[in-house]
């Protein structure tokens, strides 16, 4: 009974998860986020044309560096916060937000206790972690040459 | 079980995703008054620079129709009864109800000025009465505005106008611009902003009389001068609106009062979001906070409470992204001038030559406040920081620097929350 509800708990959601020890801050997971949301598909033409943000950051600090996107909350701060309506909730619990609704009003990255949603402030609207929708397997853990990124479900 | 939800805005959707986690069958109804549907307040502003109403839109049809929700527009509930359960509508019709939330939101303070009822005097805290001002502004040439108030609203409203080409005159009681809810040298890069687009302003003055036949020609302020205008936009601030609640006698201080599991004086009766009094965590005081994301977390707790799962609401943080400036973004939560000397205030003023400010305000080793003008990427770790109130003595200059991320956290926080996802909570926020 305690088991099968511990698994009552435990959420449908594959999302991506960081391994501080084995980053080694090349940053090869916000090339190939970047690359993938572009148009162009090309990390030259994305970065220089197309006026991309990567969605996870590389935090440097000393010998430590980790790989930080959205942790797809079980409550997120960022929907609570959003006006426009752009940020929901799928049945699994993944957290999408939606370029076309979002107005740029910075809630959510004002709320984001991981600072996983950033602003775009040319386009004025908000970009977080989509967990690579609509492709097989999240492009950053798929570039990562140190295994420091790992798409796995939810503990 | 039979919910009823009167408003219809940040407060009502929350309790609608509330209600919905743990009962899928129950009947929920909400009533409003107003009839432009789930429309986002601090949105309608924007209709000055003709954004499309589509955007306006919270929640669409879809949204009350998958949650199963019935919605009545333009209906106005003039009475609780309490003893009956019902509320009474202005159609004469009674609705009754098990669980009832209260989200009448807040009303504009309008207060006594001489001449303040003729045509061309209008408040900016619901659609109509702003898609009102857009068409009186179109259909009387209107070319000179002044606008009565520089908090969030009025700025908006002042910023919005002047890109449209309008002139605009700000009167502020105070000396600077956003009162209280900004730090000193945060109002003073917004109004040297504002300023270089061309609004004007006059502070620590006041107006006295609106001039003029039937409709606005000129205001005089309480310095004797006078402005040639023919509108005045009224948005001096906001009042809870207690009215509804008061026809069942349940208490009300400064907005409704309401326990942690956000049910007011009389039981199964529900209150959330501009019109209620609740915990500010900065100071574990109770006061109105007239704030979008406050009211959703409100009306979710109350709505979870109403449908039998009991979960506590710890309170609010206050804090504000001033959205409308293109130019620069400026974000700020919790305390941002500290009241004594006990605070530390830490600063990095980079604004003049790189264009961004940071400030910490740190209490008894914990960040209780800041504000980030320019560059606000990852700035909701900060505001984490204040919620989860950890010790920050050991990093706490790096509080300022833009580049500052979980790593400089110490590991076990990280740990727990990116490796065991602890991103749920028993009680909402702030958690422990």
């Amino acid at each position: 009974m305690e088991q099968k509800q511990q698994n009552k708990k435990r959420r449908n959601l594959y999302k991506v998860y960081p391994i501080e020890e084995n980053c080694i801050s090349c940053r090869y997971c916000e090339v190939a986020c970047t690359m993938v949301h572009s148009e162009s598909k090309d990390p030259i033409k994305a970065y220089k044309l197309e006026d991309l943000l990567p969605r996870p950051t590389v935090e440097v600090e000393g010998p430590v560096s980790i790989s930080v996107m959205c942790r797809h909350c079980k409550h997120p701060f960022c929907l609570d916060a959003c006006i426009s309506g752009a940020i929901w909730q799928d049945k699994n619990g993944a957290v999408h937000l939606d370029e076309d609704v979002c107005v740029g009003c910075w809630s959510c990255v004002l709320v984001c206790p991981f600072g996983a949603v950033h602003p775009h402030l040319n386009k004025r609207h908000s970009l977080k972690c989509d967990l690579c929708e609509g492709r097989d397997f999240p492009a950053c853990v798929e570039a990562c040459p140190n295994r420091a990124l790992v798409y796995d479900r939810e503990r | 079980m039979k919910y009823v939800i009167v408003g219809n805005s940040a407060a009502a959707v929350g309790c609608i995703n509330g209600i919905r986690k743990v009962d899928k069958e129950g009947e929920i109804t909400v009533i409003t008054y107003e009839k432009e549907g789930c429309y986002s307040k601090p949105m309608i502003a924007d209709i000055l620079v003709d954004l499309p109403e589509e955007k306006l839109i919270y929640k669409d049809k879809k949204f009350f129709e998958q949650k199963n929700v019935r919605v009545l527009l333009g209906t106005k509930v003039i009475k609780i009864d309490p003893e009956k359960r019902e509320v009474v509508l202005d159609t004469g019709i009674a609705e009754n109800y098990d669980k009832l939330l209260i989200s009448t939101g807040a009303k504009p303070f309008v207060p006594p000025i001489k001449g303040s009822e003729k045509e061309g005097v209008f408040t900016f805290t619901e659609l109509s009465k702003a898609k009102a001002a857009k068409e009186y502004i179109t259909k009387n040439g209107v070319k000179d505005v002044v606008v009565i108030g520089s908090g969030f609203i009025g700025l908006e409203v002042a910023y919005f106008l002047r890109k449209k080409g309008i002139n605009v005159y700000v009167i502020e009681l105070l000396n600077k611009v956003l009162g209280k809810a900004l730090d000193n040298r945060g109002s003073e890069i917004v109004e040297k902003i504002m300023r270089d687009i061309g609004i004007n302003f006059f502070f620590e003055d006041t107006i006295e009389e609106i001039l003029g036949n039937e409709k606005v020609e000129s205001v005089k302020l309480k310095s004797g001068k006078i402005i040639n205008a023919e509108m005045v936009i009224v948005a001096i601030g906001v009042r809870p609106n207690t009215e509804l609640a008061q026809t069942a006698e349940i208490k009300v201080n400064r907005g409704i009062d309401t326990n942690l599991f956000m049910e007011t004086s009389i039981p199964d009766i529900y209150a959330a979001g501009d019109c209620v009094e609740n915990i500010d965590i900065t100071d574990n005081t109770k006061k109105n906070l007239p704030l979008f994301p406050l009211a959703f977390e409100q009306g979710l707790v109350a709505g979870l409470n109403m449908a039998g799962k009991k979960m506590k609401y710890l309170g609010g943080l206050p804090l504000n992204s001033l959205k409308f400036l293109e130019e620069v973004p400026v974000l700020n939560a919790g305390i941002v001038e500290p009241p004594d000397s006990t605070y530390e205030v830490l600063v990095n003023d980079r604004f003049e030559k790189r264009g961004y400010y940071r400030k910490a305000i740190i209490k008894d080793n914990r960040l209780v406040g800041f504000v980030a003008i320019g560059e606000v990427d990852r700035v909701g770790i900060l505001t984490g920081i204040i919620r989860q109130k950890l010790d920050v003595s050991t990093f706490k200059e790096k509080l300022i620097d833009i580049d500052f991320g979980l790593v400089h956290l110490p590991k076990n926080w990280r740990e727990a929350r990116i490796q065991q996802d602890k991103t749920g909570y028993n009680d909402w926020r702030p958690e422990e």
